[in-house]
């Protein structure tokens, strides 16, 4: 070997390659990053306290009518002792709760039985084709759901399903038209069920084949053995699954905004079937539809007091998640 | 050691990250503060006055409805007040109202319920409730609850329309849905035969603008003053505006550039 290549082999690597090197920088990147989020998450506190000590814990009760609220918010005289902040911010809670739960509920078992039969019982052909359809529906845009909800499913919910009766009735206090929670949980449970039903599909893959076979050895059929063994075995991840549903049906806010009929409501049960057609406003939405008022600050306050109650709900659900899957992953995969 | 220096560079990359966002440059710097409904046109065009002379001067825009402004501008706490209604006798004495663009606003239905016009009082009726059905409406083609939409809180075009069309002391009924922009109120009075909403003069397709007080709403009938569902944007000034704001005002009244931006939603003086 010619003496020259042999001592650019032998040299030293350049200070910046040296493994040490690296990670520190890589040290510090991830450090930064974790600054970056927790200085976030400070300023949208710090920004949202107005709002939270301007009306006490009853932020988070019902009363009044949320959206005139909002607006005598935004109208506040310029004088920063005189901002308006008060505000009952229930309906939006409840809102958010109630579409996200009720998609999250209608998502489930769909998505675990529709997962089985992807992985179990549909026939190659079939299950080639779903496996690439479901990850692509999974990543759709939402607002091109939200396009398709507002341009074709309300105007026929409007002139189909709501009862002119109703409208007229409860008129002079909330809207009834095409867009409401039926429409809303009905889009995000489309938006949600693929991320759970790629996800379930990839646990019941991964269950071990042996055990599967060791149940079948003992003449229990196929559907019994996928029930009790397969899908036992992936409740860890099934439980991932919902956990990253609720977080993108808790952060979805263009589409909610679009199809939920663009009014601050509680609906009620009692109404019956009606309740469904009623107009709801969860978190995010409201913080997009209102967007445009950041520029006055106690409004602005008001909007960043909505961004930390998400922030803390996603919080939250992390760590339910986590203590859920806990216990499961003793007798699961993953 | 290395836990350190790992500490110390992550800190230098947090600094460096704060220290990105340009340092504020010393130079005139114009506030306005008013009207929501002017803001979006004069942040526009304050945007492209500072492209256009650029280092020379800032822009500082607060918001808050046209009484603000006007009040502000007297005490001398802002440079300019954003206006988007005609002087009034209760106004302080001394100011200036620099008219720079007009608003006009029209009336919208589906086309399946082509209403041959409205009065004001009509107007006012239907959209704070007081009539609820169709039936009541002379000349409508349609039966059934009314259903009207109009603009979140935060819409200077739902300012306009309270301004213009309610008389400033009623308001828009709390049980309508308030939808965030022009488009999503076209789009929701377009397919809905029952619906009732208003929007800017350039969101008119696939719906009716009904005629107001006898006049079509139109953009020709807007600039020949016939239509009254307009109003005027004004920058009102302490006396004769000076100095920076002088230029800019005047830059507004009467260049292309402005011109072309306030053609874009708003409708151009004379």
């Amino acid at each position: 070997m010619p003496e020259a290549a042999l001592a650019a082999r032998l040299r030293p690597a350049r200070r910046w390659s040296r493994p040490e090197r690296a990670e520190l920088w890589l040290g510090a990147l991830a450090v930064a990053l974790l600054a970056l989020i927790a200085g976030m998450v400070v300023f949208v506190f710090r920004q949202a306290w107005p709002s939270f000590s301007g009306n006490g814990l009853s932020w988070f009760l019902s009363g009044g009518n949320a959206n005139t609220q909002l607006a005598d918010i935004y109208h506040s005289p310029a004088d920063p002792s005189h901002y308006l902040y008060a505000l009952r911010a229930f309906p939006i809670l409840y809102g958010t709760a109630l579409s996200t739960g009720l998609a999250v509920a209608i998502a489930l078992p769909f998505s675990v039985l529709c997962a089985l039969f992807m992985v179990e019982f549909a026939p190659p052909g079939i299950a080639r084709l779903m496996t690439p359809t479901v990850r692509f529906l999974a990543a759709v845009p939402s607002v091109v759901y939200g396009l398709i909800g507002i341009l074709v499913l309300a105007p026929w919910i409007n002139t189909h399903l709501v009862s002119e009766s109703f409208k007229l009735d409860v008129k002079p206090i909330v809207p009834i038209g095409g867009g409401g929670l039926l429409l809303a949980t009905l889009i995000l449970t489309v938006m949600i069920a693929p991320i759970m039903i790629a996800i379930n599909a990839d646990a019941l893959q991964n269950v071990p084949r042996s055990w599967l076979e060791g149940s079948a050895a003992l003449g229990v059929n196929r559907w019994r053995t996928m029930w009790r063994i397969g899908v036992r075995t992936a409740r860890p991840a099934i439980a991932a699954g919902v956990v990253l549903a609720t977080a993108r049906a808790l952060g979805e806010a263009i589409m909610l905004a679009m199809v939920s009929g663009s009014f601050i409501f509680s609906p009620n049960p009692l109404d019956g079937l009606n309740f469904l057609l009623e107009p709801v406003q969860p978190l995010a939405a409201t913080i997009v539809v209102n967007s445009e008022g950041l520029t006055v600050k106690p409004f602005g306050q008001t909007l960043y007091a909505f961004a930390a109650v998400l922030l803390v709900s996603s919080m939250m659900l992390s760590i339910t998640g986590w203590v859920v899957r806990r216990p499961l992953r003793r007798q699961g995969v993953r | 050691m290395l836990r350190r220096s790992t500490t110390l560079a992550a800190l230098a990359t947090v600094a460096a990250l704060a220290l990105a966002a340009p340092a504020a440059l010393a130079k005139t710097t114009i506030t306005m503060s008013g009207s929501t409904s002017v803001a979006p046109l004069v942040r526009a065009l304050a945007i492209k006055y500072v492209a256009l002379h650029p280092g020379k001067v800032g822009f500082k825009l607060q918001q808050g409805g046209s009484d603000i402004g006007i009040n502000d501008v007297a005490h001398g706490r802002v440079t300019i007040g954003n206006a988007s209604r005609k002087p009034q006798p209760s106004d302080p004495g001394g100011l200036v109202f620099n008219r720079i663009a007009y608003d006009a606003i029209c009336v919208i239905t589906s086309t399946a319920n082509p209403l041959p016009g409205l009065s004001q009082a009509q107007v006012q009726s239907i959209f704070t409730g007081r009539t609820r059905s169709w039936s009541q409406v002379p000349g409508a083609r349609v039966h059934g609850a009314i259903d009207i939409f109009t603009r979140t809180a935060t819409s200077g075009t739902a300012d306009a329309f309270r301004a213009i069309f309610l008389g400033n002391t009623l308001s828009v009924a709390a049980s309508a849905p308030a939808k965030s922009s022009n488009g999503l109120v076209n789009q929701s009075v377009r397919t809905d035969n029952n619906a009732i909403g208003f929007v800017s003069l350039d969101f008119l397709r696939g719906v009716r603008a009904i005629p107001y007080q006898g006049v079509a709403c139109t953009l020709r009938n807007a600039k020949s003053g016939q239509y009254q569902g307009i109003r005027p944007f004004s920058l009102v000034t302490r006396g004769a505006a000076t100095g920076a704001a002088k230029a800019f005002i005047g830059w507004v009244q009467h260049s292309a550039a402005a011109r072309a931006i306030i053609n874009t939603h708003w409708i151009p003086l004379g």
